[in-house]
């Protein structure tokens, strides 16, 4: 395997990932663009630019390609070196800086690859980065190990919906004990934020309407009773319709922020800490 | 656009064009009517790496986006100083958008128009007027 890594000048991330080839012996050219590489990475964006992702802070460095495949941001890259395709999935994009790595989805990927992504975030771990790691619930096996090897600084639990609405959201069969799992495991992380985004969701008759202020104390009780706590700390977030993958969820209207109030009252019948995102 | 990275004074200017609030620049050269960006623009967004630009014959308003300039940090849309139809687009600029860093005033221009409104022309800023913009945003 032969890569091309497009790097920014002084930018750490390329360098663990520039670390992680020579110690693995994958073979490599380098094209910083902003020497060298200027005109290659001019050429290939050009040719790419659809599968660049850019966020608020401009284009994420490294980018590898292999000539078939592009990977973007230390996550993904040292993923796609490490086991291919079998990682699809974990790591996307993130938007945090310096020596902190987000874009680290538990439950995202393939579980049965789980020793391959603990040793990624292991590697990643190693070289001082600091990393912020998600799940849904969905993987909890993989988010036990993630635990117990210490692995997350950060770690995001997003309790998308009461259970019996998580394989409607999700659009795909869930086995609804590994959430009860997650929640379970969680509470053994100091760190450990859980949220929900108040979202539309397409019910059972093809109707869509927001979760409610009672699916809220719903998934409020199944905090509770799933971490053995009603101290959690548990935020409420607006969510942003028009970036849904569903053109229909897309035409839904926000919500306003002063709409979340009678939402976190639910909270916080089970939940006495429940608050609503700044 | 953001704080100017370069002293306004070390800026390249061109008193032969005439400056659009938005950063764009018209040369009207006998029927030719030239449009690009200022040098404080392509400053502000650092090293180009793409220029995406509109087709021969698209209309646009004044001040209606015509395209867009893209470089690692951010991207920028570049804004109609006159009503006008494109008659030419810069093609060098798909294969070396740097051209804009470069040369903006010449090598780096971006489309020529057929104006849809000369008086237009009167309402844009001179040299100075462009300056005092700067100055005022910086």
């Amino acid at each position: 395997m032969s890569i091309t890594i497009f790097t920014a000048t002084g930018c750490t991330r390329c360098k663990i990932v520039k670390g992680y080839m020579e110690a693995h012996q994958i073979e490599y050219v380098e094209k910083d663009m902003k020497a060298e590489g200027k005109d290659e990475f001019q050429s290939f964006y050009k040719a790419n630019r659809n599968a660049v992702f850019r966020g608020a802070d401009g284009i994420e460095f490294p980018i590898i390609t292999d000539g078939k495949n592009i990977r973007q941001s230390i996550g993904a890259a040292i993923a796609y070196l490490h086991a291919g395709q079998k990682l699809e999935g974990y790591f996307s994009v993130g938007t945090l800086h310096k020596e902190w790595v987000d874009g680290i989805h538990l439950s995202g990927g393939n579980p049965e690859y789980g020793d391959e992504l603990i040793q990624v975030l292991k590697y990643i771990k190693g070289n001082n980065m600091k990393l912020q790691i998600d799940t849904d619930g969905r993987n909890s096996q993989i988010l036990e190990r993630v635990i117990g090897e210490n692995l997350a600084d950060v770690l995001i639990m997003d309790v998308i919906a009461p259970l019996e609405l998580y394989g409607q959201i999700l659009e795909k069969e869930i086995n609804t004990e590994e959430i009860v799992k997650s929640l379970s495991f969680i509470t053994k992380f100091p760190e450990a934020k859980l949220q929900t985004s108040i979202r539309p969701v397409r019910r059972a008759d093809g109707s869509i309407s927001y979760l409610t202020p009672d699916e809220i104390a719903d998934i409020a009780k199944l905090i509770q009773e799933g971490t053995g706590s009603n101290k959690c700390r548990y935020l409420l977030k607006l969510s942003k319709p028009q970036d849904s993958n569903d053109k229909e969820l897309q035409k839904v209207a926000p919500l306003l922020s002063n709409q979340l109030f009678s939402y976190r009252n639910k909270a916080r019948t089970f939940l006495v800490f429940a608050e609503i995102e700044k | 656009m953001a704080q100017t990275k370069v002293a306004l004074e070390e800026l390249n200017y061109d008193e032969q064009i005439s400056y659009f609030p938005e950063h764009t620049w018209v040369r009207v050269k006998e029927d030719n009517i030239t449009i690009g960006i200022s040098d404080y623009a392509q400053d502000q967004l650092g090293d180009l790496i793409f220029v995406e630009l509109p087709a021969v014959g698209d209309e646009f308003q004044r001040g209606e986006t015509f395209g867009q300039a893209e470089s690692a940090k951010t991207v920028s849309s570049l804004i109609m100083p006159i009503s006008g139809k494109v008659t030419a687009v810069n093609e060098a600029l798909e294969d070396a958008p740097d051209l804009l860093n470069r040369t903006p005033y010449q090598e780096g221009w971006i489309i020529n128009i057929e104006a849809k409104d000369m008086t237009e022309l009167k309402e844009l800023l001179t040299l100075d007027q462009y300056k005092e913009l700067l100055r005022n945003q910086a």
